[in-house]
């Protein structure tokens, strides 16, 4: 009876008739995911169970950082433990083919044809492909613009088209809090996470490790520009210290003007903050020169497949859907904010439409049309040593243990030189 | 007479006076897990300075449920801890009657040798005991897996040593005399005498398989395997998670360990002195 | 007594078993480790790799430094409190006995995620009971997890109220051990209390605290979960960050088992240090 059935699956995958069809019997998929990206799969189902019913996704929300523990705790324990699927931020996405390079199954063998690949941009995929096996599927991006309170900045005058420099969002910031009590202008993880430098170095086209990711290039001055600004806008109050959670309360609150993230930050403050409709807006990231760059990526995430999975061609086809087709990028998009990486899906109307909650702006035209400009940053497999040694270089810099940023930096990318055994570029 | 029993008054006050404060601040953080746990979030993350219970513990709970299959998990805790207390009084209380009755060849080596480990922090073995348990024995997941490296445990030894030692050895004697073999004279003579020291004992086992952390957290990773303080501990740090779910999960943790403790409150800290009395 | 190897070995066996499998080869495995470089697949012998990075890593200093900031304020303000409480609990004049000892020890048996979900609330800046308590007495909020001395001080505060209970039970063991007739003797010689509890109580009990304190030394150089949960992974930005955390860190979520392990050898090194030290100031001087 099992050898019947498993040799009509092989017969129908080899006739090409798809592999849903043949899926004679429910199939439980689970994943691990996190906050919105973990509620944009819920999101996804719907329109994945008209298509193929005998599929039943299971989402987990286990947490951002616990997704990346256990994944690599049940990869160290040579893959025991893991769901189907899991999602894997794509800076820290290297780790895991680096060192478990049998963890994950090789999606070439599931269906994932260099045409598909094809529908992905290519800065979106290197960190996800180790040589040519292709571990996991690009999800989406996190083109950085400037949430903001249009009600706040009106009040104190400031017109967010002039704000083009980091100096000027400085000055802005200055206006903004006279103008409004108790409202800060943004706020940075200064204490947990290295959001703010990532993206603005990235702005300036640097970033921890090299674009080829052999040499740490953390001290280039490009970072170094980076990291002294963001001292300033500390200093002048224009940041203030809040961790992810303090900010969406800071958002809804209303004791906050802006925020620097992703595009995926957008569906963060409209589902946590719905009252706020209409009050919040988006421009472009100000940069370090007049004429400096306004595009930076960060975040973004990708799926993929356990090798120890006993469902993988369920898992590749709902993969193929949520990530591979417009009807899928296009649902996470609306629902919560998170920008697809799939190219066509750019396209679609739903892209140019104005948004209610924006304030009727067209957000995701503004948004989407910074990607192209967007630097490939490379995370490596060692982003976790990188990023805990920037965190304790700048909290030690803020609290004066460095004459200036380009001695905390060179401190650091030493540091990042014992902890990988990499070179210091040039 | 009268100024003594004046001044004793006094230091009766004043003893009354300093262990008052103290008890409150110690009692303060569990009388607020169980005020938190009946409050609803709004009630939690209010701006008032709220001391008194509510009543949506049910509610919470069902909230902590639906964010984890807690259920569940106190069932695995339950079914480990007793499985890992009942082996860890047998395996100590044998290894602690050899080395208390026995003259063996090797014996003072064994026993340096469990004393040395005492003072070796835990994370000396950790990363091995992981690697092994998980990639070389793929046992990760696994019940046998929770329960049985942590049943190394030397001060058990110690203590049950320290209990046969101080039996009279004509009993012992006397019933070899008789041909009784040895594994009966342990079990038919030794252990029943040695049942106030064996309870000792196995509550401190009990309490200390339900309360682990590090060693659960790292070996299981499959949702329908976690013991109840790893689940919880998964959704502390989480960002849309009910504050009010995590303290009645915290008090379910609590509450029947605390119940344990009231009426066996003897033996608990007969546990815990033992271990300093040598 | 009479030399029985084989029922020995046969009462022995089954935990000298689990004994070799889990606790002996693991630390010789974990001594072999930390010579090998992990962060590349397959692993390679370096002697270098781990041993030359520890000493110069200032992650590692800055662990250290945190452990040590633990051990030496924590570990006296617990272990004097353990005595007031061990010695009030003693008191013949004591009222509501039981009422007391449960206060104390109760948080003996309080698992370490509960308490520190209940600290975090507790503690929490805008909405928490602690900064509310200390604004109606007109002391402003205090930031416990975003400024490194409170976070500090908010994981002594914990670890303290865990284990202040632990610590007076074992000195209350030690008290009542101390027979009545010493105190006798000194009250017919008119001797205050006072005095009897400094030159009679204190050096009776000086063996039990010394071990009170070589346990709260392994104890506090072990710190994990507290730091890891009250205190959001050892922050703000490593703020918190002990050897315990530093070492999991390595090893589970940069993945470099070698390292973790030079980090593990140090802490045990640290700890047979510490322990020696206690002893040899306990020693008796003779």
């Amino acid at each position: 009876m099992s050898f019947k059935f498993l040799g009509a699956t092989a017969l129908v995958a080899a006739l090409g008739m798809g592999s849903a069809t043949a899926l004679a019997q429910p199939t439980e998929i689970t994943i691990w995911s996190w906050d919105i990206a973990a509620s944009s799969l819920k999101a996804s189902l719907e329109g994945f169970n008209k298509q193929f019913p005998d599929i039943k996704v299971n989402v987990q929300d286990l947490g951002n950082h616990q997704v990346f523990d256990k994944t690599l705790a049940a990869c160290a324990a040579g893959g025991d433990g893991l769901p189907d699927v899991v999602t894997i931020e794509n800076y820290k996405a290297e780790i895991f083919w680096n060192r478990f390079p049998d963890c994950f199954a090789n999606l070439k063998d599931l269906g994932y044809t260099s045409e598909i690949q094809a529908k992905f941009p290519d800065f979106k995929r290197t960190e996800l492909e180790a040589g040519d096996v292709p571990y996991a599927m690009p999800w989406d991006s996190g083109p950085v613009a400037v949430f903001y309170r249009r009600d706040y900045y009106e009040k104190a005058g400031v017109d967010p088209k002039s704000i083009t420099t980091w100096d000027d969002f400085i000055a802005a910031g200055k206006k903004i809090a006279a103008a409004n009590p108790s409202v800060v202008m943004a706020q940075a993880d200064f204490n947990g996470d290295s959001e703010w430098f990532r993206m603005i170095s990235n702005e300036q086209g640097c970033g921890f490790f090299s674009a080829d990711g052999q040499t740490i290039a953390i001290n280039q001055p490009a970072c170094i520009a980076t990291l002294e600004k963001i001292k300033q806008m500390k200093d002048a109050g224009t940041l203030t210290a809040a961790n992810w959670d303090e900010k969406v309360q800071a958002n809804t609150a209303g004791t906050v003007a802006s925020q620097l993230y992703g595009g995926w930050y957008e569906g963060t403050i409209r589902t946590n903050s719905p009252k706020l409709a209409g009050k919040w807006g988006v421009y472009l990231m100000p940069s370090l020169a007049p004429n400096g760059a306004h595009a930076a990526n960060v975040g973004g995430s990708s799926l993929a497949i356990s090798n120890g999975s006993q469902n993988k061609k369920a898992a590749w086809t709902y993969l193929n859907y949520v990530l591979g087709t417009d009807e899928g990028q296009i649902t996470m998009l609306k629902s919560f904010g998170l920008v697809p990486s799939l190219l066509s899906a750019e396209k679609q109307p739903f892209v140019s439409e104005p948004q209610s909650y924006w304030g009727g702006q067209a957000i995701w035209a503004d948004i989407l049309g910074t990607l192209p400009k967007v630097v490939a940053s490379r995370g490596t497999a060692f982003q976790g040593d990188a990023d805990g040694i920037y965190k304790a270089t700048q909290t030690k810099y803020f609290a004066g243990g460095y004459p200036n940023a380009k001695a905390a930096l060179d401190d650091a990318a030493n540091q990042i030189a014992s902890a990988t055994g990499l070179p210091i570029a040039q | 007479m009268k100024s003594q029993s004046r001044s004793t008054l006094v230091r009766s006050l004043a003893l009354h006076g300093a262990l008052i404060p103290l008890a409150i601040i110690w009692l303060f953080p569990l009388w607020m897990m169980f005020v938190f746990a009946t409050m609803p979030d709004y009630g939690i993350f209010s701006p008032q300075i709220e001391l008194l219970p509510s009543t949506h513990f049910l509610e919470n709970f069902s909230n902590l449920q639906a964010d984890t299959d807690f259920i569940r998990a106190l069932m695995i805790s339950i079914g480990v801890a007793i499985v890992y207390t009942v082996l860890s009084v047998l395996l100590t209380s044998m290894a602690g009657w050899a080395l208390a009755r026995y003259l063996f060849v090797g014996k003072s080596l064994v026993i340096a040798i469990i004393l040395g480990t005492i003072t070796l922090p835990y994370f000396v073995v950790v990363i091995p005991q992981f690697i092994m348990v998980a990639r070389e024995f793929k046992m990760a997941n696994t019940w046998i897996a929770l329960i049985v490296p942590p049943l190394f445990n030397s001060l058990g030894v110690l203590f049950m040593r320290q209990a046969f030692s101080m039996m009279p050895a004509e009993l012992f004697d006397a019933a070899r005399v008789e041909g009784v073999k040895e594994w009966q004279i342990f079990l038919r003579i030794a252990l029943p005498l040695a049942r106030p020291t064996m309870a000792a004992l196995a509550i401190i086992l009990f309490l200390a398989s339900w309360n682990n952390y590090l060693w659960p957290l790292l070996i299981n990773s499959r949702p329908g395997m976690l013991t109840a303080p790893v689940a919880l501990g998964t959704l502390i740090g989480l960002t849309k998670v009910s504050w009010g779910g995590i303290m009645a999960g915290a008090v379910m943790l609590t509450a029947p360990i605390l119940i344990i403790f009231i009426l066996l409150q003897r033996h608990f800290i007969a546990g815990i002195a033992a271990g300093a009395i040598k | 007594m009479q030399l029985r190897n084989r029922a020995a070995y046969g009462f022995l066996a089954p935990y000298l078993m689990i004994f070799a499998a889990f606790w002996i080869w693991p630390i010789i495995s974990s001594f072999l480790m930390s010579f090998q470089n992990t962060r590349v697949n397959p692993w390679v012998f370096s002697f270098g790799a781990n041993w030359g990075r520890l000493f110069n890593d200032p992650a590692f200093y800055n662990a250290l430094k945190n452990t040590m900031i633990i051990l030496i304020i924590q570990v006296p303000v617990m272990i004097t409190l353990a005595t007031v409480m061990a010695v009030l609990l003693n008191s013949p004049l004591l009222r509501a006995r039981g009422l007391f000892r449960f206060a104390f020890f109760a948080p003996i048996v309080v698992g370490e995620v509960a308490y520190a979900a209940v600290f975090r609330l507790m503690f929490n800046l805008d909405f928490g009971v602690i900064n509310k308590l200390l604004n109606s007495v007109g002391i402003a909020s205090i930031s416990w997890f975003a400024d490194a001395p409170a976070a500090m001080a908010l994981l002594i505060i914990a670890v303290t109220w865990r284990w202040a209970g632990y610590n007076a039970i074992l000195i209350l063991a030690g008290l009542q051990s101390i027979p009545g007739d010493v105190y006798e003797a000194a009250t017919l010689d008119r001797v205050g209390k006072a005095r009897q509890f400094i030159y009679i109580t204190l050096p009776l009990l000086k063996p039990i605290i010394l071990f009170c304190v070589i346990l709260s030394i392994i104890g506090s150089m072990q710190l994990f979960t507290e730091p890891f949960l009250i205190t959001n992974r050892g922050g703000p930005g490593g703020g918190t960050e002990t050897l315990g955390l530093f070492l999991y860190r390595q090893g589970f979520t940069s993945l470099n088992f070698g390292y973790a392990s030079a980090i593990a050898y140090t802490m045990a090194a640290l700890a047979i240090l510490i322990s020696l030290l206690n002893l040899w100031v306990g020693r008796d001087e003779k």
